[in-house]
């Protein structure tokens, strides 16, 4: 620990006495968001970080949005790489533009040794005034140090004569910020205030979208490592200054946060023990102070700030190794009380100075509340992303992957994250190393609060060939073996088996123009169209090894030779005989009944907006309501409701989905059957009734929330919440794990009379889409809390699901019953998504087992309650 | 008692005369005759209200008939029979069934006039004793500054209607009444009262919430008059009920229960009951106390988006309890797209809600809803939102003080079930615990409730409510229930009007 903990806070005393920091801790704005971060290996432009904001655009209302940039570019700002990088770069905006003068006159000049200075460059454009509705404040940029003489001083009055210069000159800056704010902000009408103070990074926030910030600054072509975003949803309506909006600063991070705490005031008393006073009354700028009070002031490592921010408890801490247990312990007994409570999901940026880094993390809250998705891309080009949504990071991928054509459109990997959990802490950090051998070129590397590195999960593919894969996909198409062979036979699952067996030969040329054969062939008819659109399918749904490509690349080319075929169908209006019919946002009006049974209609949802009656999910509700009994939606790129709305009277309609579909997707389904080919987001299948859900990937965040019935399979995880208050005859396979509080007061039933139940699989596919087992199969230390009906089926051959994971469920042996009760379901899941139920699921070490031997049921402990009766099992199927 | 005769019969005609037949008459005093008396009939020509009577030829007298009898505050009169009887033998005090019904909140003067407006549909009057509890707080601190009676007025001169969607979206929906019926699931009350209530609904013109319960399929003809409730356990919502409803009640918290989510005792889950919500028969059902889909303020215009998803021409209420930012709950919801904010105080619940919750979390319903009203007149928006309060208001008066505090219109759960009969006794978590037959699931129990009967009763309660608001109205000089909104100058509080008079 930092030996002048006691000297640096008694530095900050002055803070605390200001007057109007003490009101300030009397009210709090509240609000809800939209975040997300990205961190590069090479410098990227900031329209990357605008096209995720853009999708994310519902969840800000247009009352705050910001960025922080970190690593820049010392070109565009006018400096030297030395000035860049060793100098403060200072950010006032200025409210009231005649405020400057008399604030750098008291701030700036007497502290400050100014090496540049101008004011950020603004647009003129009229479309981007147009749209804001208050008028930004003007910036200025100040690059600086602290004078010898003035930094003397400071560190003789406030006794630090013994701390490092450098790190009393931070203290110095954050200081001189704070009694900035103090007279310019807080008690002065509101003139002005530091944007942000820090080296190598900078933050802009305006009120509006994040979207306007990037227009409005012109910082679509400005450069940098690291990029966080911030769509503010402030609950109150009159904004007139961004004082409030995201990121805030410590010193040389940005935070972002999504959520909202609920202990406020109790976080706020720790910093005021500590002599800190926030003046922007959010709780945001709370986190900041924090992480910046165990950063600077304690100079905690990572860990251990994490571990304070959100601390490891329960079965979790118990799982911990002893030395761990001590440290943590009295991390926790310092600043538990600092602990942030509720649902939270902080985002930062930041410049790690004295290691020489620039970092990107991650921290989630211990109780799962808020939706996360990390992801990863490896290769030439390292990212990792953070964000509220996966399609976010779909949609910044997209937009990056039109730039550096060696980024897929989709991630290597995507993850959630279950804060405070003892195997990676909830935490994950992208940190950009400098390459010894190539200076000035970086390298990624993730690691998770341990500092155990997260990898993709197979990073062995041939760059050169997985690069021409990039091209776009020849018109004329180069006949090739495969593609005859393809065209010879008429069995799509045969001609998928021969794709597998010759991919690893094959060469990115190749398989490019085997995709663009795929394409020409598709248009020969309907018969055709049907095959390969089933074959490119499976090319996305099923996991194989991929040779000399990476598999998100085959996913990416997969979707883009489905978009392909499908936007070559003939359009609705025309009076074509194809079995097909395209519907774009341009031609919803022309929507007409099916002219059969067996008629397609296939939705382009590339131009739809989010939610509202004008989305794309009113039009499948309308295609439903004359007629149609199938529709395949492609293009979507985080559109909601998806299937909600299709009605009590929808069995035998089929949706299928393609590309990245949004949250809420086939909440209150109640007869449909949907396939998603990709992952899911949140809130899938809430209330789901009766009907289908199938999703070859990951799926969100209360996945069958209050769910009645229905079968849903999931390829993937589920992250937290699954099932919770299920009620009913829900029958679920899950083939990954969940998180956490699986099946939470589950109350289906009892299976074996037509209740509902869960199978978890606890596997995975590994680098080479070869099946594995998950370490455990359920990490959490919920599953299935006060449950009174339904049951778990886990697979736990080597049991290691324990007692102390339940509360109010019991394990109990799988009897003959419950195993006939679960087979077809199983069968089922292998003819879905390739998992052989004999060949695989009730092998253990290569040994086939009974099934009592592998899965093991945790059912609920009956109650005798007051009425003097055992509970009743009644039958679901009533 | 009431026959259909005079005017507010003419002006509801919907009002008609439903007595309660397993209502035993109650009174407030008991007459007690010893054995010492002679008959000498000096009590009988005494009394002026006829609580002694002999008839003529007897030699004894009859029982006294202490319905008639005013108390033992009698006693000043020169005809006070106690105090004139030669032998001594008459004593006069309070009835023992009198004495233990009720409770400060619901005293029994207020419980009885309740089912006398709703035997007869006869309002009382505006400073009627039974129109203040003895709670000490609340909305029995509150009092109207009312002007002398203005002499007869005509009920049809008055609106009491309120709109329920001030947006630009959504079906305009207007109901000729400033309430409608707050969410009482099945399970927690039994389908005949359901039934009764929605009945009643369907006749006032008004809505009834489902509750979280799920929506009996007994309640599909009166669906026009039907709110259905998403609350945080989505008990029994599926597709079909939220396309079924003109208005959807998203419940986040409950006033008398805030932060626990609602709970069903295992013994009132029946069969009948578990079957409606598909859950496990005879287990106590919890659900949570957030929506799990709903941890932020943009979670919860996902939601809103996704109930429109399903019904886009239903109208959105919020219902939510009174923490101490609730100004900031409302501001958001209403950002969110929710045309009806309700906030739920503290002071209602049934006798399922825990007695530590009740009334000690959250801040009172009348220090809220004039927090809200002038939050969102700042904000600029008080009038594209209604507001509309709840949580044990009992009575017009109390109706009527929301209003000038700010509400556009109130929501009312329990004065509902007392109109039926209930004695708030406050065994409504059990099964079998509820002598009236109200709230209780028990299948012998529930049929002491006849839905027609209960419905009229209900009609008659708020009929005598609806004349009540018709001649606060007139003696305020208003024409219409919205312009009292947000008159708090029209109110007094007690303890302030103590201290002026100290002074």
């Amino acid at each position: 620990m930092n030996p002048q903990v006691e000297t640096i806070i008694s530095s900050r005393s002055w803070m605390k006495q200001s007057s109007a920091a003490k009101g300030a801790r009397m009210t709090e704005a509240e609000g809800g968001c939209g975040v997300v971060g990205l961190a590069s290996s090479v410098p990227l432009a900031g329209k990357h970080i605008l096209k995720p904001l853009e999708q994310m655009h519902n969840r800000g209302n247009g009352k705050g949005g910001g960025i922080a940039a970190v690593g820049l570019s010392a070109e565009q700002l006018g400096v030297s790489e030395e000035v860049l990088r060793t100098h403060y770069l200072v950010q006032v905006a200025y409210l009231k533009p005649d405020a400057r003068r008399s604030l750098e006159s008291e701030f700036i000049d007497p502290c400050y040794e100014v090496s540049k200075m101008y004011e950020v460059e603004t647009s003129t454009d009229k479309k981007v005034l147009g749209t804001l509705e208050v008028k930004p404040p003007a910036v200025w940029r100040y690059f600086c140090r602290v004078k010898g003489p003035v930094l003397d001083q400071f560190m003789k009055d406030n006794k630090l004569e013994d701390m490092d210069r450098q790190k009393a000159e931070d203290e110095f800056v954050y200081q001189n910020s704070f009694r900035t704010n103090h007279r310019w902000y807080a008690s002065s009408g509101m003139a002005a205030f530091v944007m942000s103070h820090g080296r190598n990074m900078l933050v802009l926030k305006i009120v509006g979208y994040a979207e306007d910030v990037i227009r409005y600054y012109k910082l679509d072509e400005f450069k940098a490592h690291v990029w966080i975003g911030h769509q503010r949803y402030p609950t109150k309506g009159r904004v007139w200054h961004p004082g409030g909006a995201h990121p805030f600063i410590g010193l040389d991070e940005a935070l972002v946060h999504n959520g909202d705490f609920a202990n406020y005031h109790s976080v706020s008393e720790y910093l005021a023990q500590r002599n800190i006073a926030p003046l922007f009354l959010t709780d945001t700028e709370v986190a900041v102070l924090l992480f910046d009070v165990l950063n600077r002031t304690y100079s905690y490592p990572l860990e251990y700030i994490i571990e304070a921010l959100a601390p490891t408890t329960e079965r979790d801490f118990s799982l911990l190794p002893e030395e761990k247990k001590r440290v943590y312990k009295a991390v926790q007994r310092t600043h538990i009380h600092g602990s942030p409570d509720g649902p939270w999901l902080f985002i930062i940026g930041r410049n790690s100075y004295y290691e020489n880094r620039l970092q990107l993390m991650g921290i989630t809250d211990t109780s799962m509340l808020r939706p996360q998705v990390f992801a990863l891309v490896d290769g030439d080009v390292q990212i990792g992303l953070i964000a509220s949504e996966k399609q976010a990071i779909d949609s910044a991928l997209e937009s990056i992957s039109l730039e550096v054509p060696s980024v897929p459109r989709y991630a290597d990997k995507y993850w959630n994250a279950r804060g405070g959990s003892y195997t990676d802490g909830g935490a994950f950090i992208f940190s950009l190393h400098q390459q010894k051998e190539t200076p000035g070129s970086l390298r990624l590397i993730c690691t998770n609060k341990f500092g155990t590195m997260v990898t993709v999960p197979n990073n062995s593919w041939d760059k050169a060939e997985d690069l021409k894969l990039t091209k776009r996909l020849p018109r004329v198409p180069r006949a090739g073996d495969l593609g005859e062979q393809f065209a010879a036979r008429k069995d799509p699952v045969a001609e998928f088996k021969l794709f597998k067996q010759k991919l690893h030969e094959m060469t990115g040329s190749e398989l490019n123009s085997l995709f663009a054969q795929m394409v020409k062939s598709a248009s020969a008819g309907d018969a055709s169209m049907s095959e390969y659109l089933r074959i490119l399918t499976l090319m996305i749904d099923r996991r194989y090894p991929t040779g000399k490509f990476r598999r998100s690349r085959i996913v990416d080319k997969a979707n883009e030779a489905i978009e392909t075929i499908l936007r070559a169908l003939p359009k609705i209006e025309a009076d074509d005989r194809s079995l097909y019919a395209l519907v774009d946002r341009k031609n919803i009006s022309k929507m007409r009944p099916p002219q059969s049974p067996y008629s397609i209609l296939v939705l382009d949802c590339a131009d739809f907006p989010m939610e509202g009656e004008d989305g794309a999910s009113f039009v499948i509700r309308a295609a439903k309501d004359l007629g149609w009994n199938r529709v395949i939606i492609f293009g979507c790129h985080g559109q909601r409701f998806f299937g909600c709305g299709l009605g009590p009277k929808s069995k035998g309609f089929r949706l299928d989905v393609y590309g990245s579909p949004g949250d809420y997707l086939a909440s209150g389904l109640d007869g449909a059957d949907i396939r998603v080919h990709a992952n899911g987001q949140d809130q899938l299948g809430q209330i789901l009734n009766d009907g289908k859900l199938v999703v070859q990937g990951d799926v969100g965040q209360t996945f069958m929330y209050g769910a009645k019935g229905g079968e849903a399979y999931v390829l993937g995880n589920a992250a937290g919440r699954p099932l919770i208050n299920a009620v009913g005859r829900p029958k679920v396979v899950i083939n990954g794990t969940c998180l956490d509080y699986l099946a939470e007061s589950f109350m289906a039933g009892n299976p074996l009379y037509g209740g509902g139940f869960v199978v978890l699989n606890g596997i995975s596919f590994d680098g080479d889409g070869k099946l594995v087992e998950l370490p455990e199969p359920y990490p959490g230390g919920n599953l299935f809390s006060l449950a009174s009906g339904g049951a778990i089926y886990v697979r736990d051959p080597r049991k290691l699901v324990g007692e102390d994971q339940l509360n109010g469920g019991r394990l109990a042996k799988l009897t003959p019953e419950d195993w006939n009760l679960i087979l077809p379901y199983l069968k089922e899941n292998e003819r879905l998504f390739d998992i052989p139920v004999d060949d695989f699921l009730l092998r253990v070490d290569g040994s086939r087992r009974n099934p009592e031997e592998v899965y093991r049921k945790i059912e609920p402990v009956p109650m005798v309650t007051l009425a003097g009766k055992k509970q009743v099992q009644e039958t679901g199927d009533s | 008692m009431a026959e259909r005769s005079g005017h507010y019969m003419d002006s509801f005609p919907e009002v008609s005369l439903s007595p309660a037949e397993r209502l035993q008459f109650m009174n407030r005093f008991s007459v007690k005759r010893s054995d010492k008396c002679i008959s000498c009939g000096m009590c009988e020509s005494l009394c002026p209200y006829g609580v002694h009577k002999r008839v003529e030829g007897h030699t004894k007298i009859l029982p006294p008939d202490d319905r008639k009898c005013m108390g033992p505050s009698c006693d000043v009169n020169y005809f006070f029979c106690v105090a004139n009887c030669p032998t001594g033998s008459l004593s006069v005090g309070p009835s023992d069934n009198y004495q233990s019904m009720g409770d400060p909140r619901w005293p029994a003067e207020m419980i009885l006039s309740t089912w006398r407006q709703a035997e007869s549909g006869r309002p009382i009057a505006l400073d009627d004793p039974a129109n203040i509890g003895r709670s000490g707080g609340g909305f029995d601190k509150l009092y109207f500054r009312l002007p002398e009676s203005q002499g007869r007025f005509d009920p049809a001169d008055f609106d009491t209607s309120v709109r329920l969607n001030r947006r630009g979206k959504g079906e305009q929906i207007e109901i000729p009444v400033p309430f409608y019926g707050g969410g009482m699931s099945f399970g927690s009350i039994s389908v005949h009262t359901m039934l009764a209530r929605a009945k009643a609904a369907e006749m006032l013109g008004t809505f009834v919430s489902t509750g979280e319960g799920g929506y009996p399929d007994a309640l599909i003809p009166f669906k026009d008059h039907i709110v259905t409730q998403i609350a945080t356990g989505l008990f029994g919502v599926r597709e079909a009920t939220i396309q079924r409803s003109r208005i959807l009640e998203f419940k986040y918290a409950q006033g008398a229960k805030p932060g626990l989510g609602g709970h069903l005792l295992h013994d009132k889950n029946t069969p009948e009951v578990a079957r409606m919500r598909e859950a496990v028969p005879y287990t106590s059902l919890f659900s949570p106390f957030p929506f799990h889909s709903v941890y932020s303020v943009e979670d919860h215009k996902k939601h809103l988006d996704w109930a429109l998803a399903i019904n886009p021409k239903a109208l959105i209420s919020v219902k939510v309890s009174t923490p101490n930012d609730v100004e900031m709950v409302s501001v958001g919801s209403y950002y969110a797209g929710a045309h009806i904010v309700h906030l739920d105080g503290g002071y209602g619940g049934t006798g399922a809600a825990p007695e530590i919750a009740k009334k000690n979390i959250a801040m009172p319903i009348e220090y809220a809803i004039p927090k809200v009203h002038r939050f969102l007149m700042n904000e600029g928006i008080r009038d594209e939102v209604t507001l509309v309060a709840s949580g044990g208001l009992r009575t017009a008066m109390d109706a009527a003080k929301s209003i000038a505090l700010g509400a556009d219109c109130v929501v009312i759960g329990t004065a509902d079930l007392v109109a039926l009969g209930c004695v708030r006794c406050g065994n409504c978590e059990s099964g079998r615990g509820c002598p009236r037959g109200i709230a209780t699931t028990d299948p012998e129990l529930q049929q002491m409730t006849h839905s027609d009967w209960g419905a009229q009763r209900i009609v008659n309660m708020y009929s005598s409510w609806k004349l009540q608001w018709c001649e606060l109205l007139h003696r305020l000089g208003m024409k219409g229930i919205s312009e009292l909104r947000g008159r708090t100058d029209l109110l007094r509080h007690a303890d302030k009007q103590a201290k002026e008079v100290g002074k």
